[in-house]
């Protein structure tokens, strides 16, 4: 019997699947866009994971705090390439308090963000230079400025929900406990499991710690 | 065919079904027999990994926790299709008031809805046994407010940081607040671990902290104390024709195979929430009950009932830190112990911390798009300050026909029909709904106000919804024509049938109503013990 479980789960993967196909021409041709033996005689079936990460480690430079330093931002772009390649598509949402009916996590973002990744390489190509990765930080949020000009301001959405990976990557990085430590100033680590009796304390303030070097010249 | 027979046959394994089971494990040396439709859920070991992909992605932690064809349609907000050992409160959040003494005397009191058949006196002791089976931690909160005849059993969750502002916040407005009464331990207790504060208790506590069902039915097969059956829909109950007893239970295997199944027992008890209890009274029709079991008075599945809510963020002019224990918070029952008035509204009152508008965003205040140091300078400008959470749960009086009826469209794989819900204000409470709401509302600006803060939103339940921690569709009461089940949960109808927990509950007060399901459910499980001698 096919239920109606089954049916989505199957109607999602196949979603996932056009979407790679379909919007990234480079990606359908590879397993990993990052790794050295990416022959372009992948399985279909088989998910893409990664992202080119020069392109995506450029991103994270021109979105994420230059004050968070090199190598914080290089662990936070870490994080959220684990994070995609860990989505599983179509998994079951929580149900609980609020709907009967049982829901579906979307497919997988990831073929759009990939595809959007090099379409910021393109756009850097019809503005004349070698790429995305070799502008100057500020032609590259300049650029990456006005690819999000239509993005929703008020509040970052939830990092699954991001329609773009710029604002994907960081939405995953502010809802981390260290990013909201920054922000509050203190040593507060939502979501983290500690102590029960140190929760009627005061948050100790977060240490100052000596700002990294960024880079702010274009990749070689 | 498959058969199975017990003193004891409980259909149904939730919360109420587990601490009834343990309850009467204890007072009585008869078998008993648990029917659960589903599997078990996520087990312990597995539930870190669970919270991490929850956290992350929003995936839901409990694996194979209902049937894809056994599920309710109509307004069924607080309704979970969860139908798995443990059920619904493997994914509850712990937080357990007791309703106060006013709501077992509303008709007396206040000359609206319907008086409970017995007294918040005479639940006490069993609303204190649930707190003592459960490890419920909790501060009394002024004796007025909030009686009971013994203390705690395990000292509150502290009042942290952030809810300490907002106590004193809430003390100059006026208002007594203490630390929310919780299913989660304060120290170590049961074998079970203290409560690190992880922030997730709804939809999963990683640690056990927080107490579900799970554990109960854990220790009771280990005892061999009793048979846990799962994958087993209890689809009809059969009455003798004459005697009007329940000779046996019939159903089917919920795996691939399907097999029929028949449970004969001494004694039924129905405890398998406000949807499945009536819905299957009603299924179990027959020529002789053509409106289906329990059913005289035609009561089953009506009187629906539940709460709703209005809620708010205040922006305050203090410092707090999100991210302390979000999940816990300060309560007052202050508005559920009030005076007769000319026009009826009782509510609780609930204080969180809260990061709403406190949050990253991508556009400055002048509307461009910001990256970078400039992004996150704009955060910790925001994240400067306060916010609370107010919400305020009002009870709604339920309608007659504020019904669980069976579907005309939508069937399991066994062709039965599955329910269908409808809840329906009382023409009283109908009446009351927008002036109800409104005095919530001021009570919040007030609050603000007193407070030097300002209101940054406000918000109701959706009315078309449903209800929340829904009651009702066997309720109890002392006259056969006008109820379902007698004070104790005995079926006006068939003397060895029991409708246990939120099903025979008259009303649902204003306040999360889970211990007090328990608390109706044990006091039905010693009227039972005392019943088989």
């Amino acid at each position: 019997m096919t239920t109606r479980r089954s049916f989505l789960k199957t109607a999602g993967a196949l979603s996932a699947g056009v979407a790679t196909v379909g919007t990234v021409a480079t990606a359908c041709a590879v397993k990993d866009p990052t790794a050295s033996n990416a022959t372009g005689q992948g399985n279909d079936a088989e998910r893409v994971r990664g992202f080119d990460r020069v392109l995506l480690d450029a991103v994270a430079t021109a979105v994420l705090p230059a004050s968070l330093g090199v190598p914080a931002i290089r662990t936070a772009t870490d994080a959220f390439v684990a994070w995609a390649d860990g989505y599983e598509p179509v998994a079951e949402e929580m149900h609980g308090y609020g709907y009967a009916d049982v829901r579906y996590l979307p497919a997988d973002p990831s073929p759009a963000w990939r595809a959007q990744l090099m379409a910021l390489d393109l756009l850097a190509h019809r503005h004349g230079t070698n790429g995305f990765s070799t502008l100057p930080l500020a032609k590259q949020q300049e650029l990456l400025g006005a690819v999000l000009r239509d993005q929703r301001g008020d509040r970052l959405p939830a990092p699954l929900g991001a329609t773009h990976i710029a604002v994907a990557l960081l939405a995953q990085w502010s809802s981390g406990p260290d990013a909201w430590d920054r922000a509050l100033g203190a040593r507060v680590a939502p979501g983290v499991c500690r102590t029960l009796a140190d929760a009627t304390h005061k948050p100790l303030p977060v240490t100052p710690t000596k700002t990294a070097t960024v880079r702010t010249e274009p990749h070689a | 065919m498959i058969t199975h027979s017990a003193d004891i046959v409980i259909v149904g394994s939730g919360i109420t079904a587990a601490l009834m089971a343990a309850s009467l494990a204890e007072k009585t040396t008869k078998s008993i027999l648990v029917v659960e439709a589903g599997k078990p859920t996520t087990p312990f070991a597995d539930r870190v990994k669970a919270r991490e992909r929850w956290r992350a992605y929003g995936e839901s932690p409990w694996k194979q926790d209902h049937l894809d064809d056994q599920n309710a349609t109509g307004n069924t907000w607080g309704f979970s299709p969860s139908m798995n050992v443990g059920g619904l409160a493997m994914h509850w959040g712990g937080v357990s008031p007791r309703y106060s003494p006013e709501d077992f005397t509303l008709r007396s009191m206040y000359g609206v809805g319907s008086d409970w058949p017995f007294s918040y006196d005479d639940l006490d002791p069993f609303y204190q046994e649930a707190e003592e089976r459960m490890g419920v931690a909790g501060e009394q909160g002024p004796v007025s407010l909030d009686p009971r005849g013994k203390p705690y059993p395990l000292p509150p969750l502290p009042i942290n940081y952030n809810l300490a502002q907002l106590q004193q916040w809430a003390t100059k407005v006026g208002i007594a607040t203490w630390s929310t009464p919780s299913a989660k331990n304060s120290v170590q207790h049961d074998g079970r671990a203290q409560c690190q504060r992880c922030d997730t208790c709804y939809p999963i506590c990683p640690t056990g902290a927080k107490y579900s069902p799970d554990f109960t039915w854990d220790a009771l097969v280990a005892r061999k104390r009793i048979t846990l059956v799962t994958e087993t829909l209890v689809r009809k109950l059969e009455a003798d024709p004459k005697t009007g007893r329940i000779t046996r239970a019939t159903g089917n295997r919920t795996n691939a195979l399907g097999e029929e199944v028949t449970i004969e027992g001494g004694t039924f008890v129905l405890a398998a929430g406000f949807v499945w209890s009536p819905h299957l009274l009603l299924l179990s029709k027959s020529r002789v009950f053509p409106n289906g079991l329990a059913n005289r008075s035609g009561l089953v599945g009506k009187y629906l009932a539940g709460h709703r809510n209005v809620n708010a963020y205040l922006r305050l002019p203090m410092e707090l830190f999100p991210g302390i224990n979000v999940q816990h918070s300060l309560v007052s029952k202050q508005f559920m112990r009030v005076p007769r008035s000319s026009r009826y509204l009782r509510h609780d009152l609930r204080i969180w911390e809260s990061s709403v508008g406190r949050e990253p965003r991508l556009r400055g205040d002048d509307g461009s798009i910001q990256f970078g140091d400039a992004l996150m300078e704009d955060w910790q400008q925001r994240a400067k300050g306060a916010t609370a959470r107010v919400r305020g749960y009002y009870d709604v009086l339920p309608d007659k026909e504020s019904a669980l009826s069976l579907s005309a469209e939508k069937t399991n794989r066994f062709g039965d029909p599955m329910p269908n819900v409808s809840f329906r204000d009382a023409p009283e409470s109908a009446a009351l709904k927008e002036w109800q709401e409104e005095q919530l509302r001021d009570l919040f600006r007030m609050m603000a106000k007193a407070g030097g803060g300002e209101i940054l939103r406000m918000e109701n339940s959706a009315n078309d919804l449903g209800q929340e921690h829904p009651v009702g569709g066997c309720r109890m009461g002392t006259d056969p024509t006008q109820s379902v089940v007698d004070a104790h949960g005995r079926a006006h109808d068939h003397e060895n049938l029991w409708v246990a927990g939120a099903p025979a509950q008259p009303t649902a007060s204003c306040c999360n109503g889970t211990l007090t399901f328990v608390a109706v459910g044990l006091r039905t499980a010693a009227a039972i013990a005392g019943a088989a001698g």
